[in-house]
């Protein structure tokens, strides 16, 4: 089995991780966290205008239709620069609700075109997740009722705000009763659980991407700041920190992308790997994160250290799609199964 | 009109150059390469020329070996029509670039032709003039603007004293200076776009040009690290140092 990406993918990762190198530096974020929005308007079209928002929306709808091996490259990209994770929600996790709805709903494909052209943001409320991300910017919020998929106008649902840590973050607690005229699909279990999997692998990507943000600039910093007549990075004490995060995020990287190979191709122990995926992925940025603020001599966590914002974001999206608790009974349920696929004799193509 | 575009493949202006051990020239191994930011200025204004209707077609040109391509599909994503790949694993000096360019201009019969006003690997600046003068078209260098209308091109050049602007008939060469543009980024959709765009190769030997070296390359190495500075207790000392041991008054 061949694992390296290909062309396309590649060159997509280098087109976004260009452009936002570019548009991103830690001073922008800063700006934008102080906006109401908490993001920009403005980045947020030039990510559109990137092709960002279409990437997995079907070519019928004016999208590329790729699917989750493209996006595994690209999210721990948005989570590097610690894009607003309703990017993610509404360009990965909703336009795969939506792709997977029956063709022919014209709804379904009204939505789709839209977030494709980025005139439409979509909040996703999944049961697992108490609070809803971004609710002020969406127009439209995707609702598990029993099991059924509803499509709401942000205005027919109402919430109550919740604040973060991650101060681009906005939060929802919401409280609806669909009406028959919302519904998308009478039985959407399957499309649901699905859904749950592609928001834990978009969370896990985001977190890999800001474990090597946190460790990029924990190193720059140990490389910069002397004592004793030398950096403090050549103490093998900080040495030894910075090396156990690196390992974490090497270890979790093949994870994350059998997850998403997983789910690309509806294979049956999807629920295991994403879980696995987000557990390895969100333990890589946990420990970047504790082991920058004491790399920066506990600095880091100040407002003036950038090291704060890819922290507390990181903080942010530990619970997000499933917290630990959670995805750990998962492993553990399907690798103490009876007929769980454990051993030399099971082989990756099973 | 049509515009012919040289886009070089260099290595990233993010990487920090090495040589290899043996010092007989630069470590390329896993690094990461790009379009040369000057060629990719030049990418940018002949797509703007075109989305201005002033021209038809944009051929770019890329001359070195096969992941040269790669640099010609991002000139393709970010607007180029097609593509034209002159293979080789020679060192191209500029001389040997510039004749090759002579070659496929007289194939290709462009209107305007668009180049980097230098590459940030070898810093040579003289691809363009070389290539002026032995196509004995006007040349524009250094371009911080270019405007064409009715057969004719001006170019405001940055030169030493200020601004300059020369009027060229066409067909003439202009060289780009960093601010004539900032240049797009090539969207996912146009990168998928790109693969499906015409990408000819071909070869020195078949463009009847000779690549062979005319520098020899003795040696590559890293200059000297700079020593840190000193602080000194007061302006007579300061005074004493620059005379005696900086010797620079």
């Amino acid at each position: 089995m061949d694992f390296t990406f290909n062309e396309d993918q590649l060159a997509f990762r280098e087109a976004i991780s260009r452009f936002l190198a570019a548009e991103l530096p830690p001073e922008v974020l800063r700006k934008n966290w102080e906006t109401e929005d908490g993001c920009s308007r403005e980045l947020h079209r030039k990510m559109v205008e990137q092709g960002l928002t279409g990437l997995s929306v079907p070519e019928a709808q004016g999208g590329l239709e790729m699917d989750d091996t493209a996006w595994v490259l690209l999210t721990p990209l948005l989570g590097y620069y610690a894009i607003a994770d309703s990017v993610v929600d509404t360009a990965y996790t909703a336009t795969g609700l939506l792709s997977a709805l029956p063709e022919g709903d014209h709804r379904r494909e009204e939505l789709l075109t839209g977030i494709a052209g980025g005139d439409v943001g979509v909040a996703v409320a999944h049961q697992v997740n108490p609070l809803v991300v971004d609710m002020d910017l969406a127009d439209v919020v995707l609702v598990e009722f029993e099991g059924e998929i509803h499509a709401l106008n942000q205005e027919a649902v109402s919430y109550e705000c919740n604040t973060s840590i991650d101060s681009s973050r906005r939060l929802g607690r919401i409280s609806v009763q669909p009406a028959p005229e919302s519904r998308l699909l009478e039985n959407g279990r399957d499309i649901w659980a699905e859904t749950l999997n592609r928001g834990a692998v978009g969370v896990a990507g985001q977190a890999l991407g800001l474990a090597q943000r946190m460790l990029d600039m924990s190193v720059e910093y140990a490389s910069q700041r002397q004592q004793f007549g030398k950096p403090v990075g050549s103490f093998q004490a900080v040495k030894h920190h910075l090396a156990d995060v690196a390992e974490k995020i090497e270890f979790a990287k093949p994870v994350l992308y059998r997850a998403a190979h997983a789910l690309a191709n509806n294979e049956r122990g999807s629920d295991l790997y994403s879980s696995h995926a987000k557990l390895a992925c969100c333990e890589a940025a946990w420990l970047a994160a504790r082991h920058g603020i004491q790399v920066y001599g506990a600095m880091g966590y100040t407002w003036e250290a950038d090291l704060q914002i890819f922290m507390k974001r990181a903080w942010a999206l530990d619970s997000y799609w499933g917290d630990r608790a959670f995805h750990k009974s998962r492993v553990a349920e399907a690798v103490l199964a009876d007929d769980a696929l454990i051993g030399p004799q099971h082989t990756f193509e099973e | 009109m049509k515009i012919l575009v040289a886009v070089k493949r260099v290595i990233d202006y993010n990487v920090k150059v090495r040589p290899k051990a043996d010092g007989s020239d630069v470590d390329l191994a896993n690094v990461k390469m790009a379009i040369n930011p000057f060629c990719e200025i030049a990418v940018e204004e002949a797509v703007r020329l075109k989305e201005a209707g002033t021209a038809t077609e944009i051929v770019a040109v890329s001359i070195g070996p096969k992941q040269a391509q790669e640099q010609i599909r991002t000139a393709l994503a970010l607007g180029a029509d097609r593509g034209i790949h002159v293979e080789t694993d020679a060192r191209m000096e500029p001389l040997a670039v510039a004749k090759t360019l002579k070659a496929l201009i007289e194939k290709e019969s462009p209107d305007l032709i668009i180049m980097g006003k230098q590459s940030i690997d070898a810093d040579n600046n003289q691809t363009g003039q070389m290539l002026g003068a032995l196509t004995a078209m006007p040349q524009g260098t250094f371009a911080s603007e270019v405007k064409v209308a009715d057969g004719k091109v001006a170019v405001t050049r940055e030169v030493d004293g200020g601004l300059q602007t020369v009027e060229l008939n066409l067909p003439a060469i202009v060289t780009t200076d960093l601010r004539l543009n900032e240049p797009r980024y090539a969207s996912l959709p146009n990168i998928m776009k790109a693969k499906k765009k015409p990408l000819d190769t071909t070869t020195p030997d078949e463009l009847g040009v000779s690549t062979e070296a005319r520098v020899n390359l003795l040696k590559v190495e890293l200059p000297p690290e700079r020593q840190a500075g000193i602080k000194v207790p007061d302006v007579d000392t300061l005074v004493d140092k620059l005379k005696n041991e900086a010797k620079v008054i």
